[in-house]
């Protein structure tokens, strides 16, 4: 048996969601752990690809099933302006909607809001903004959020939150938007409709100020609810800010509750932040990319759309095992050349769809490793290997990276 | 028929049942080794650069009920300008079944690949043909591609059938009695060039089945030509697989009986189901269909069944629903009625609805599933009423059932300017309003575009569909036609009390 910390209790319940601690990391504090949700068990830590308007990018929920996805997010922001809410409760919700049995995710829609309206403004009430058609008045509150995600059926629903970027200058507006964002969370968990088949997450926030964001640990934890978040990140902050906050809020976090960072995709980032003790992490950039023409591979993203992948007959990954790369003579297996995607990139969709299932397929099977590595308390060799993959030469290795896991007890130089 | 290399062309075609005597609608069954038999009257998927338009090689397999593909040669020999010298990749694809065409391509190996020239519909190229060879319309702008060339690509890619090169104009009007006459000296000189080099007597024989074209010009004019092919096939049946007929109206002048029982091909471009039929009945056996494609970038779904269901009413029938109404917004509803398609059985109606407004690319996947379902069970109702004798009556019933053409569809089409299709002109209307954009204001917009445009020469990623696409791929901002009651009544949120 590996040295692996056995939790005297290791399960804990909420109305609808339970959290099974598997296996902590001995050296990092990555954890393994099962989540259960309204729509079945899911892995984590785990990777959540975003399928903003209830379709991931032209893949089928079928294919996005045979990716080994059981969690993907949709925006609510999105699904709120199509189809609206009156067809999401006409229609019974969004898992309806889409034909997709597994579970969803819905954001809160505050963020997109304000950081695509460039007139919106952010009151106590809630987010104030002219109507594009008329020019009256609009608000967007807490209430509206909740009731939209409670019309979506989402299995986890974030609260609506004060996001401001996390270089944000004015440190009073920042700590406005935190302590708002708490009083917010209060106002969500009492409009919430459904606390027995819906989570609602908290999300801490704070900036980059760390006695900022331990305050808002401790004020969101005592709201007790059933997972969280740490937000506001992934806005152009420095990496090792980013990490300082991570590590920061980890710490404060219960050990038998799920915690999801926020808008976070880059391979370096996840693998990073698990070693942080994150567990749960989205990002539209894998999706995104593949349209594109980039494949993620452990070794880099490629752009197909270069030439030198004219005539390169290999699969787009060697050695993957999603449908466009595993070997012709498996079950279903599709056999897509890099050639292939090459000739079609930017010229016909199936292109963009056949690497959106590949990126797809790596971004969870990334997580898959670090977990089964987790359970096998040899995480640290799995980053080592993750991070020798991926920059040939060490001296390149990001030095954000190099000081976070030293942190945390790994020294990716030492062999 | 053995597969083992001593049949020379390893196709059957069979003819179960011919109709009327001298031509007319007929029961067959075409079959490949390793490949999905295909009982006839049928349709074949049409592909656009090797791929049937939305759909991925396994949903072709699973889900597309197709058993075969027509593919253009054009579509993979494009010259991009840095590499003007680079032979296409394709002619390179490594194939452990020596089906080169197929593993580039990623068609699944049920399936049953044709190789043309051309798209359908082509695009008429400026310069014409010359005596050795034809243009062609690539990514990367028009070439001339000679007979030998092509002969060497059909060698090389190997697909199952073959059609060799035929002088046409692609235009609509007809050609003059001058041209017309060139166009059947021509065709008659690459085909024997063809078959000198494809089954020439000093040569290992082609296993390619070749279906010869059918020029859409009167018999009188090409009869030289068509007195060649049922020569060449009485002396060697081998040499011809098929014919491949550019206009079914000369289906009936063809009276050899040698060449009757070749399975016909129709490169004649019908569009809706009425032109199907007629065509059908007048002896055609495998139908090629840009109606498809056209009807699923519309946002309609094809609702037609063979023969009508039963009804009272007089009013005509529509041919295909158009799936971006709002009128479907909560329906969940399968597309069509006892479709058992993937579409029909796993989503409905308000989703697809859902995605065409939201201009999401999975609502064309889903519709070219649907859309090539209901062919397919079209084509599957016809063979059974050929077969007991009751298609006359029901094609009748068809005709006088249905509306003429095709609704339009009022959707947004996904990538409506992409090289193949035909520009009007200067000054040709967008055919899809652009997107959301303005309420940002448009120099923020055009900034973004601007920062896009110089991420993708960074990234090498400029060209079509990339970053300056995203931009409207999906809405940021409310529609700028929803005022404010709109807003509240989607439950997104609430008039704020002035202050």
């Amino acid at each position: 048996m590996s040295i692996v910390q056995r939790m005297a209790s290791n399960k804990a319940s909420s109305a609808a969601l339970t959290f099974e601690l598997v296996a902590k990391c001995s050296t990092t504090r990555a954890r393994a752990s099962i989540l259960t949700l309204p729509h079945g068990p899911v892995n984590l830590p785990i990777f959540m690809p975003v399928a903003t308007q209830a379709s991931l990018k032209g893949i089928t929920p079928e294919q996005l099933e045979a990716t080994g996805c059981r969690l993907c997010l949709n925006n609510t922001y999105h699904l709120g302006l199509k189809p609206g809410q009156e067809v999401l409760d006409a229609v019974g919700g969004a898992h309806k909607l889409q034909g997709w049995k597994h579970n969803l995710l819905t954001d809160s829609g505050g963020f997109q809001m304000v950081s695509l309206l460039k007139l919106a403004k952010v009151t106590e009430e809630g987010v104030r903004f002219l109507s594009p058609h008329d020019g009256s008045p609009m608000l967007l509150t807490p209430e509206h959020s909740m009731s939209l995600q409670n019309s979506i059926g989402s299995d986890i629903m974030m609260q609506l939150d004060d996001v401001l970027v996390t270089t944000h200058p004015d440190k009073a507006r920042m700590r406005e938007a935190m302590e708002r964002s708490v009083r917010w969370l209060d106002r969500c968990i009492k409009a919430h409709k459904n606390p027995d088949r819906q989570n609602l997450f908290c999300i801490i926030q704070g900036g980059l100020d760390l006695e900022m964001r331990r305050e808002c640990c401790r004020e969101m934890v005592a709201r007790d609810t059933p997972g969280i978040a740490i937000g506001g990140l992934s806005g152009g902050e420095a990496k090792d800010d980013f990490c300082n906050v991570v590590a920061t809020c980890t710490e404060l976090l219960p050990d038998l509750k799920p915690r999801y960072v926020m808008g976070i995709g880059y391979p370096e980032d996840l693998v990073v932040s698990v070693a942080l003790g994150a567990d749960m992490f989205d990002c539209v950039w894998p999706t995104r990319t593949a349209r594109f023409g980039n494949a993620i591979t452990k070794h880099g993203v490629l752009n197909m759309k270069k030439e030198q992948y004219a005539k390169d007959f290999g699969p787009i990954e060697d050695g993957c095992g999603c449908p466009c790369c595993r070997p012709v003579d498996q079950e279903g297996a599709i056999g897509v050349t890099r050639a292939f995607v090459h000739h079609n990139s930017a010229k016909e969709t199936v292109a963009a769809h056949l690497l959106t299932i590949h990126n797809v397929w790596y971004q969870l099977h990334l997580m898959g490793g670090a977990r089964d590595a987790i359970i096998a308390d040899k995480f640290p060799a799995f980053v080592k290997e993750f991070f020798n993959n991926l920059y040939p030469d060490r001296k390149s290795y990001p030095s954000w990276a190099v000081n976070a896991l030293k942190n945390v007890g790994i020294d990716l130089f030492e062999s | 028929m053995s597969s083992d290399g001593h049949e020379p062309t390893a196709m059957t075609f069979e003819l179960l049942k011919t109709a009327v005597k001298d031509g007319g609608a007929r029961l067959g069954r075409l079959a490949f080794p390793g490949r999905r038999t295909v009982d006839t009257p049928n349709f074949f998927g049409l592909t656009s650069r090797g791929v049937i338009p939305h759909v991925t090689p396994d949903n072709v397999e699973k889900h597309l009920l197709t058993n075969g593909t027509y593919m253009a040669l054009e579509d993979f020999i494009e010259r991009p300008q840095q590499y003007m010298t680079r032979s296409p990749p394709v002619y390179e694809t490594p194939s452990p079944n020596n089906k080169p065409l197929q593993s580039f391509t990623a068609m699944p190996s049920s399936i049953i690949t044709v190789l043309g020239s051309r798209r359908l519909p082509a695009v008429a190229a400026p310069m014409g043909n010359t005596n050795q060879s034809i243009s062609v319309f690539t990514s990367t702008g028009f070439q001339a591609i000679t007979t030998k060339q092509y002969i060497n690509a059909i060698q090389t890619l190997n697909p199952d059938i073959a059609i060799p090169l035929a002088d046409l104009t692609h235009k609509t009007s007809a050609p003059t009695s001058k041209r017309a006459l060139r166009m059947a000296e021509r065709t008659d000189d690459w085909i024997k060039e063809w078959f000198t080099e494809m089954y020439g007597r000093n040569k290992e024989p082609s296993k390619i089945a070749t279906f010869a074209p059918v020029l859409p010009i009167s018999y009188s004019i090409q009869w030289e030509y068509l007195e060649r092919l049922s020569e060449e096939h009485q002396s060697n049946p081998s040499v011809l697989s098929g014919l491949a007929i550019y206009d079914a109206d000369l289906i009936p002048d063809i009276s050899y009986q040698n060449l009757d029982t070749l399975p016909r091909l129709a490169l004649t471009t019908p569009s809706n189901p009425h032109q199907v039929l007629r065509q059908l009945s007048l002896g055609m056996d495998i139908f090629l269909l840009p109606f498809l494609s056209t009807a699923s970038d519309a946002g309609i779904a094809l609702s037609f069944t063979f023969p009508p269901p039963p009804s009272e009413s007089s009013k005509l029938l529509p041919l295909g629903i158009d799936m971006s109404s709002p009128e479907h917004a909560i329906s969940l509803q399968p597309l069509t009625e006892s479709c058992t398609c993937y579409a029909c059985t796993t989503h409905h109606r308000a989703f697809v609805q859902h995605l065409l407004c939201a201009r999401e690319m999975l609502g064309w996947t889903l519709l070219q599933i649907h859309n090539h379902a209901v062919l397919a069970s079209f084509f599957a109702s016809i063979r059974e009423a050929l077969a007991d004798g009751t298609f006359e009556e029901k094609a009748r019933q068809f005709a006088l059932r249905y509306e003429p053409e095709i609704p339009q569809g009022l959707g947004e089409r996904p990538r409506a300017r992409g090289y193949h299709f035909k520009s009007e002109g200067p000054g040709e209307q967008k055919r899809n309003r652009p997107a959301w954009s303005k309420f940002e204001g448009e120099k923020e917009i055009e900034n973004k575009v601007a920062d896009l445009r110089i991420e993708d020469e960074q990234n090498g990623t400029s060209g079509l569909g990339s970053g300056v696409d995203s931009v409207a791929e999906t809405p940021l901002v409310p529609d700028k036609n929803a005022d404010a009651k709109d807003l509240e009544e989607m439950g997104f949120a609430q008039k704020a009390e002035d202050k």
